[in-house]
């Protein structure tokens, strides 16, 4: 392990200046900086994320002309749980929520297992010009999503693949950014233990599985979160590939509450809406990220 | 992480991408044939042909009508055993339905009868994408005569009859009574502009929490729709038929006259999203804007909410308003057996009691003369003004309608004016070379 | 440090990297497969369609070769969507790294509560684009909006957010920095968690202060954090469309490459090979910024 430190800077345009509120917090620190720089640096992010939220949990319980109105009040008048009765009504929300558990649950698992795989074989499994294959990787990574739809639109539809499950997973399967955040993990494993472990007769399945996997956990984690996440605002391709609401993902749905020429009485219920489709995810995430986070804070040892 | 190209792995990587594109190359547009839309009548026999049994409906669900379309279909099925409907939304916008109804043209699953609004039912005739219906209604014995004629006319090209109206509007002129009355004005709309802009400092000065006397629609809410209304008023137009003239004095006139609304008069502003919303909160004491989100803003608004028709101008005060909406279509590239059970469905659809019951339910306009809408108006009273104004609407001008993103390019134009003050007489001349030449690269090469 | 091996000699390839071979396609094939059919081929097939005039659901088109790009670049609107991509590809990548980092540091900390903040730091990355569109234009609304209701206690009006063309990119570019500054800071703090301790602790007792061990040591051991941030940020920027879309569709200060793309071609013009076109201008964009990425820094940059 190097410990050559460079003093040239690295790709970043602006160092960032290290203000007053933000350095590290010592071991036993007076309090003035531990407030200032501790705890008023986290009260603010928590503020400036939590507080758009909030206002729009609280929106979905007012009547619609509580929202559209001069005169803004913070809670409810009247706490109405109307807009999500309206909600459910105009769509089946129930339906397209467990659409939208089905088809993240599949194609978020399977993603992240290619994910492992792929970048295990270009780190570990000798195979020529495995460069140019993670370049090519890499270069998938660019091509705008819309460039995709029409011609994966076609072949779908000739397969037979409109308004199924598969047809709405297949597609975006192919995985790029967990293989290239994974490959970058995995590389900075030491090979001596893997050689190690080779040497004692492991096989590859073996090695991945008992000794990478378990080591580079939260990377891993990371990658599971942010493919749940994509899969399930997955927007664009399950509203062209669906036509019966009985397969429609919650995002699809969430438009589907906004209307032409319906006037404002429909905002009450897209936020209400809004509120159903954000609060699953912000749920998984609340369990997910504490594992992350302990992966994170126990010390990471992919030193 | 060097990349090791040598000559052995590109020529490799550049026959993969040659097998590819051949492979590729096969599916997408013909590039051989005539690029003619095909204004042929439709010459189908049919008297032989039985209708399907199943069809499909796309619909975006305008002003909110996923119930009533619902209903109608359980009628439809209780009327008839032949066929059974499956309602489909499409997507929310006439966008969104547009990119469904285009992707499945290459391939996929067309639907039998799609929702189509006032700016897209062209693009499909010009595409060759929908079937003229004359053929098919005449043989269905349809009463024709009886659909209120401006409506039904909008969907006429070349003699011949593209589609049906469905949720059909035309904008009113809104305006809260309270504020109306603070400032002493007659509980009416205004005749003119002209008239309006006398009203408007009287409405500012009795009304102290007021933004603005009148709200203009934001670019993407439809303004370009409304300000047709006001060129028309001045004498002008945006183009007569293929001719763009939006650069004329008339226009340019028109555009002075709003601009100097905001900037030099002060008694309007433009929305910044949903100017409905702007006018229910009380932020502006009026605004123009269509008849279908009228049931909306009566349940937005705390105030008391006047309508009228819409305002002349200085050289017309009458045949000023347009008309708007969605109608429905049916595509081509579906078996005779899908279009008669589709074309059986639009006439169901569309049939005085229907069509009474889709416009009570959304605050449309019913497509037929016939239609007896007494419930409705003994509710709503607001919505017969829309109606008792379709003797009074022109057709829109082909340069919104007709030209594929041409109303886009209006009502960014008509923006820049108003907000960023832009220059009136250079933008319209602008606006002119843009809309010509959409018109030469997009449109003229498929009019046969 | 590269695990990559030359390729094996022609002359004998042994039994093992035969085996190996087999064995890498086994794992790495499906997702190659997938890759190649679902992103590669539309991507050729975008570059032949970038050579039609194609309006999009015609059945037929004509051959245009280079003409979609020459019109894209003879057109008043390729200054203003590159300079605007431009613009927003800068603030954005700038503002979510540098706030990231910052964030990143302030929860670096063995303090109480951290595990809420950092929680709360990166929920908005994971929303949908669509539900925090909706949010922000309620709250950015001049006649409704929070903001607006703020300033007029105070008796200040609302500015213009969506009908003033940069002040619309502004209020883009804020909501972007809001939702993904998350992702860079829980990126920059897995990072600094595993900075090695004792290269910290050899410099703090040559005497360096906090600030110069941050900026000569800290800061270029996360080189390697930073060089993957730089890249996915930079790639996601120019992708972003779902904000854009649901708060400002009529694009006037905001049309960047990716949603002129959309404009083009799904929206309202229907020139699908035009569209095409300024798909692939986007494309060849992605790539050369990537290749000078990774050649240039990657001399610069050291792996620990």
């Amino acid at each position: 392990m190097s410990t050559k430190v460079m003093t040239s800077s690295t790709a970043r345009p602006d160092a960032p200046p290290v203000a007053a509120g933000s350095r590290r917090s010592a071991r036993r620190p007076p309090i003035l900086p531990t407030v200032l720089g501790g705890y008023l640096p986290m009260l603010v992010i928590v503020l400036v994320v939590g507080l758009p939220l909030a206002w729009m949990v609280l929106s979905s319980f007012k009547q619609v002309s509580e929202v559209i109105t001069l005169h803004l009040r913070v809670l409810p008048q009247h706490w109405s749980f109307a807009n999500y009765v309206e909600a459910f009504r105009t769509a089946p929300f129930g339906r397209f929520f467990l659409n939208s558990v089905l088809v993240t649950a599949v194609g978020a698992t399977l993603k992240v297992l290619l994910a492992i795989h792929t970048a295990y074989a270009l780190v570990f499994v000798r195979f020529p010009f495995k460069n140019v294959i993670f370049v090519a990787l890499l270069v998938a990574l660019m091509v705008p999503p819309q460039v995709a739809i029409l011609p994966n639109y076609v072949l779908i539809a000739g397969l037979n693949g409109l308004n199924t499950y598969w047809g709405i997973i297949v597609p975006s399967l192919g995985t790029a950014f967990g293989t290239f955040l994974l490959r970058q993990a995995f590389r900075s494993l030491p090979i001596s233990m893997i050689e190690a472990a080779e040497v004692d007769g492991a096989g590859h399945m073996a090695r991945l599985w008992r000794m990478v996997v378990p080591i580079t956990a939260p990377s891993i984690a990371t990658v599971a979160l942010v493919t749940i996440v994509s899969e399930w605002n997955e927007y664009i391709w399950p509203l062209i590939i669906t036509t019966d609401p009985n397969l429609m993902t919650l995002p699809v749905g969430l438009t589907l509450l906004q209307n032409n020429e319906s006037g404002p009485a429909g905002y009450g219920v897209m936020m209400a809406g809004a509120v159903i489709v954000i609060l699953p995810v912000l749920v998984v995430f609340t369990f997910l990220q504490r594992y992350i986070v302990a992966g994170l804070t126990a010390g990471s040892t992919s030193n | 992480m060097a990349i090791s190209l040598d000559r052995r792995h590109f020529l490799a990587l550049s026959g993969a991408s040659v097998g590819a594109l051949a492979l590729g190359a096969c599916s997408g547009p013909n590039t051989s044939g005539s690029t003619a839309a095909s204004s042929a009548a439709n010459g189908t026999d049919w008297s032989k042909v039985t209708p399907a049994s199943e069809i499909t409906f796309w619909s975006n669900h305008p002003g909110k009508s996923a119930d009533i379309e619902a209903q109608l279909i359980d009628a439809y099925h209780k009327s008839q055993s032949e066929t059974k409907v499956t309602l489909v939304t499409a997507g929310a916008t006439y966008e969104d339905v547009a990119q469904k109804f285009q992707t499945a043209q290459q391939g996929g699953q067309l639907p039998h009868v799609v929702v189509f609004s006032d700016v897209w039912w062209f693009r499909y005739f010009l595409n060759d994408s929908i079937i003229n219906l004359d053929g098919v209604l005449s043989f269905l014995k349809v009463d024709t005569s009886d659909y209120v004629d401006g409506l039904y006319k909008d969907y006429a090209y070349n003699k011949l009859q593209w589609a049906m109206p469905y949720a059909r509007s035309t904008p009113i002129f809104y305006y809260n009574k309270a504020m109306w009355a603070a400032a002493g004005l007659e509980d009416r709309a205004p005749k003119t502009w002209q008239e309006f802009a006398t009203w408007a400092p009287k409405l500012k000065a009795a009304n102290p929490g007021l933004q603005v006397a009148h709200m203009y629609a934001a670019a993407a809410d439809y303004d370009s729709w409304t300000l047709q209304n006001k060129i028309w008023g001045e004498g002008g137009a945006l183009s007569n038929e293929w001719t763009i003239t939006c650069d004329s004095a008339d226009v340019v006139r028109t555009l002075q006259f709003t601009q100097d609304s905001v900037y030099k008069d002060k008694w309007a502003g433009v929305s910044a999203k949903d100017v409905s919303a702007d006018f229910s909160a009380g932020a502006a004491a009026s605004y123009v804007g269509s008849t279908g989100s009228l049931v909306g803003v009566l349940k937005t608004a705390k105030f008391d909410v006047g309508v009228g028709f819409l305002p002349g101008g200085s050289k017309a005060t009458d045949m000023v308003c347009p008309t708007g909406g969605a109608g429905l279509g049916i595509p081509k590239a579906i078996t005779p057996e899908q279009q008669l059970a589709a074309a059986k469905f639009l006439a169901f659809l569309t049939l005085p009691e229907n069509t009474a019951a889709f416009a009570s339910a959304t605050g449309y306009l019913p497509v037929r003369k016939s239609s007896d809408m007494s419930a409705m108006y003994a509710k709503v009273p607001q919505a017969k003004t829309a109606v008792e104004q379709l003797s009074h609407t022109r057709a829109q001008d082909y340069a919104r309608v007709f030209l594929p993103g041409g109303d886009r390019e209006i009502a960014i134009a008509n923006s820049d004016i108003l907000t960023q003050q832009a220059n009136i007489t250079d933008r319209l001349a602008k606006l002119k070379t843009t809309l010509t030449g959409i018109y030469t690269s997009d449109v003229k090469p498929k009019l046969s | 440090m590269s695990a990559a091996v030359p390729a094996p000699r022609r002359r004998r390839i042994s039994r093992r990297a035969r085996r190996d071979a087999l064995v890498f396609l086994a794992m790495a094939l499906p997702n190659l497969v997938l890759v190649g059919a679902f992103t590669y081929r539309p991507l050729i097939l975008n570059i032949y369609y970038s050579t039609l005039n194609w309006t999009l659901g015609s059945p037929s088109a004509t051959v245009a070769g280079l003409g979609n790009y020459v019109r894209f670049f003879t057109s008043d609107a390729a200054g203003v969507v590159l300079t605007t991509t431009a613009v927003f590809a800068v603030f954005t990548v700038g503002g979510s790294m540098l706030l990231g980092l910052l964030v990143a540091l302030s929860l670096n900390t063995r303090l109480p509560g951290r595990t809420l903040a950092r929680a709360s730091v990166f929920a908005p990355y994971v929303l949908s684009g669509v539900g925090v569109g909706l949010v922000w234009l309620f709250i950015f609304d001049p006649v409704y909006g929070v903001f607006a209701y703020v300033l007029r206690q105070f008796g200040l009006e609302s500015p213009r957010w969506f009908n003033d063309p940069t002040l619309s990119l502004v209020m883009v570019i804020a909501v972007y920095v809001w939702k993904n500054l998350g992702y860079c800071a829980v990126v920059y703090l897995a990072g600094l968690q595993s900075l090695p301790t004792d290269i910290l602790e050899a410099a703090s007792l040559d005497g360096a202060g906090r600030m110069r061990r941050f900026w000569y040591v800290s800061l270029p051991l996360l080189g390697p954090t930073t060089l993957f941030l730089l890249i996915t940020t930079i790639l996601s920027s120019l992708q972003a469309f779902d904000l854009i879309k649901i708060m400002t569709p009529t694009s006037e200060g905001t049309r960047t490459l990716i949603y002129e793309a959309y404009v083009q071609g799904f929206g309202a013009y229907q020139r699908a090979g035009y569209s095409a076109a300024i798909s692939v201008i986007l494309f060849v964009i992605l790539i050369t910024l990537t290749i000078i990425q990774i050649a240039w820094v990657d001399r610069k940059v050291h792996y620990a």
